[in-house]
């Protein structure tokens, strides 16, 4: 069944296929005009939204940290296992890693020596990745030691190392840039907290949470529920940093930049749109004669009207669906390119930029459309069949 | 009671300064069953005269009555319906849609109408002009003496009581033109309605069962050819 036979229904629509049917170069390049606009938004679009996504993914393990220690106005010099059970309780799901810390030095086998800062922690995997070895969920027994150094000490996997006159066999190889903010690539030692059990209070504690958007929420709820003290003064129990924020204004500066390029992505659709109206002027012109024909022998000006919107909204239709069809493809490579994940384009943060750019297309076409059609509509028949 | 009927019509169009009067108080009417042929030299007015019957356009004075029924003020959407139902036009350069069918230019006339379907009435009368086995074929592949067979065929869709054709025979070869107008006139004969002819061909003056010249807006003489 051709499209004209399912049109038979809808004369309008019917006439209006044929007639474009009628110059298939003229109604090709009024398409193509709209295709070229299509791409154009709806590719900026997603090309946005990858470059979105990557960002976030990228900043992920940096904004979703807050790091709480001991503030100006603490009885103690760091946190207290009280403190640190308060915060549990407070961040929900949210894992907490309370850390002491201290720095040393330690000597390697080929007599390098090399000055280390020292953490100790039971929740290591939470925060550190190994590039050889592997980090324990729990650290009860062993080290822990950054690559770099161990490279440099020439200390390998089972080697000893020797902290505070207790020996530590080397379990895992840290990678470089693992760990949160704060670390400075290398030179860096794991211990469990038992290590460090003559220093009563943790330095420190890393929340991590889901997300940015979660880890800013957690560092206003531990604000409000340690430093805000009666009658509105606040005094530093506890000195909370987050990064949340950083994401939100990447975010929405990424999101400033995706509109001023879909700005410009608009253009080509107001573009193509005038070439419709120039093409429909045209055709409508070219057929003035046929047009008188139609209202002589019956056709009410309505039923014109709604045959030439119809041709612009097929324009507009077919160029849309195919100027979609090209973004899809555009924006899988851009995808596959930028975050190794072609198949996210679907998702509806990159696959409503097709809906737009389809529906501002349809909508381009039909605005094109008025103009031409209301004019063609109202010419009397008298004049028009004169030609 | 005849088909269409014109008192005392006058048109002007502005022209310049003044005006120019096409149209100087016309009486006319035309009845079922005749042929109607109107003749003049050009400019005399009888193009305004036929689009004034053909309800295609209102005269500024006088009364046009459709039917009866005096439609000389009605809307151009009032009027657009009054040839809807009841008007059929055949004009000199065929004007079939090159688009279409032979069948689908017939039933144009009809095709908004989706409570009806005249696709039967559509074959019905391609075969009766001679055309059943043309009812696929597109404009194109037509001879111009078949475009107007089918342009006669669109004439009569709907039924009317009156058709207006405008030079019928002008873009025709002799023999071409006088088997159309054998066509007409039986279907005139058939269909019972009224044909308002104008035209500069003798031939046509044959078939009329009127002639009316017209010369500056002004009817000269009416003349019965065969009572």
């Amino acid at each position: 069944m051709s499209v004209g036979d399912l049109l038979w229904r809808f004369p309008s629509a019917k006439m209006a296929w044929r007639n474009l049917g009628r110059n298939r170069v003229r109604t090709g390049l009024a398409a193509l005009g709209i295709v070229i606009g299509v791409v154009a938004i709806a590719s900026i679009g997603m090309a946005g939204a990858a470059i979105q996504q990557q960002a976030a993914s990228d900043l992920g393990s940096l904004t979703n940290e807050v790091t709480v220690s001991a503030g100006e106005d603490s009885d103690s010099n760091g946190l207290t296992d009280d403190q640190v059970e308060e915060i549990r309780d407070l961040v929900g799901d949210a894992t907490v890693v309370p850390q002491k810390s201290n720095a040393t030095e330690i000597t390697g086998r080929n007599g390098e020596e090399a000055r280390v800062s020292v953490t100790a922690l039971t929740e290591a995997s939470t925060l550190y990745n190994a590039s050889s070895g592997e980090v324990p969920d729990r650290l009860q027994s062993g080290a822990l030691l950054s690559e770099e150094t161990a490279t440099r000490l020439g200390l390998e996997l089972g080697d000893p190392i020797e902290y505070n006159g207790r020996l530590y066999r080397i379990i895992g190889l840290l990678e470089s840039d693992s760990g949160g903010f704060g670390d400075f690539g290398g030179n860096e030692l794991l211990l469990p907290l038992s290590a460090l059990s003559e220093q009563e209070y943790y330095d420190s504690a890393t929340i991590v949470a889901e997300d940015g958007d979660e880890a800013e929420a957690i560092a206003n709820t531990l604000e409000s529920e340690f430093n805000q003290q009666a009658r509105g003064e606040t005094a530093e129990i506890l000195n909370v940093q987050s990064f949340g924020n950083i994401q939100e204004q990447i975010g929405s500066f990424l999101n400033t930049l995706n509109l001023a390029l879909l700005g410009i992505g608009g253009i080509s659709l107001v573009v193509a749109s005038v070439a419709i109206l120039n093409v429909m002027l045209m055709s409508t012109i070219e057929r003035r004669g046929e047009i008188g024909v139609l209202r002589a022998v019956g056709v009410r000006r309505a039923e014109v009207l709604r045959m030439i919107l119809a041709e612009a909204a097929f324009l507009g239709v077919v160029g849309g669906v195919i100027g979609a069809t090209i973004s899809l493809l555009v924006g899988t490579a851009l995808f596959e390119l930028l975050t190794d994940n072609p198949l996210s384009v679907l998702g509806w943060a990159s696959a409503q930029y097709l809906l737009w750019g389809f529906l501002f297309a349809v909508l381009a076409s039909l605005l094109s459309g008025l103009y031409p059609a209301w004019k063609a509509a109202n010419d009397p028949p008298v004049e028009s069949l004169r030609g | 009671m005849s088909v269409i009927e014109l008192e005392d019509v006058t048109k002007r169009y502005p022209s310049g300064d003044g005006f120019i009067e096409a149209l100087k108080g016309v009486d006319f009417h035309a009845d079922r069953g005749e042929m109607v042929t109107v003749i003049g030299p050009s400019g005399s007015g009888k193009s305004t005269m036929l689009n004034i019957i053909g309800l295609l356009d209102t005269p500024t004075e006088g009364i046009v009555r459709h039917d009866g029924r005096d439609v000389s003020r009605f809307s151009e959407d009032e009027l657009t319906e009054e040839r809807r139902s009841g008007i059929g036009f055949v004009f000199q350069a065929f004007h079939l849609l090159p688009m279409l069918t032979a069948t689908e230019n017939v039933e144009l006339p009809s095709m908004w109408d989706t409570s009806v379907d005249r696709r039967d009435r559509a074959v019905d009368l391609l075969e009766r002009v001679g055309l059943g086995d043309r009812l696929d074929h597109t404009p194109d592949r037509l001879s111009g003496g078949q475009k107007q067979r089918v342009a006669i065929a669109r004439a009569l869709i709907n039924e009317p009581e009156l058709v207006l054709a405008d030079e019928p025979t002008g873009n025709l070869d002799q023999a071409t033109g006088q088997t159309i107008l054998d066509e007409l006139t039986r279907l005139k004969e058939e269909e019972n309605i009224a044909i308002v002819a104008v035209t500069h061909d003798d031939q046509l003056l044959e078939y009329a069962d009127r002639v009316v010249r017209i010369v500056d807006g002004v009817i000269q003489d009416v003349e019965v050819t065969r009572a």
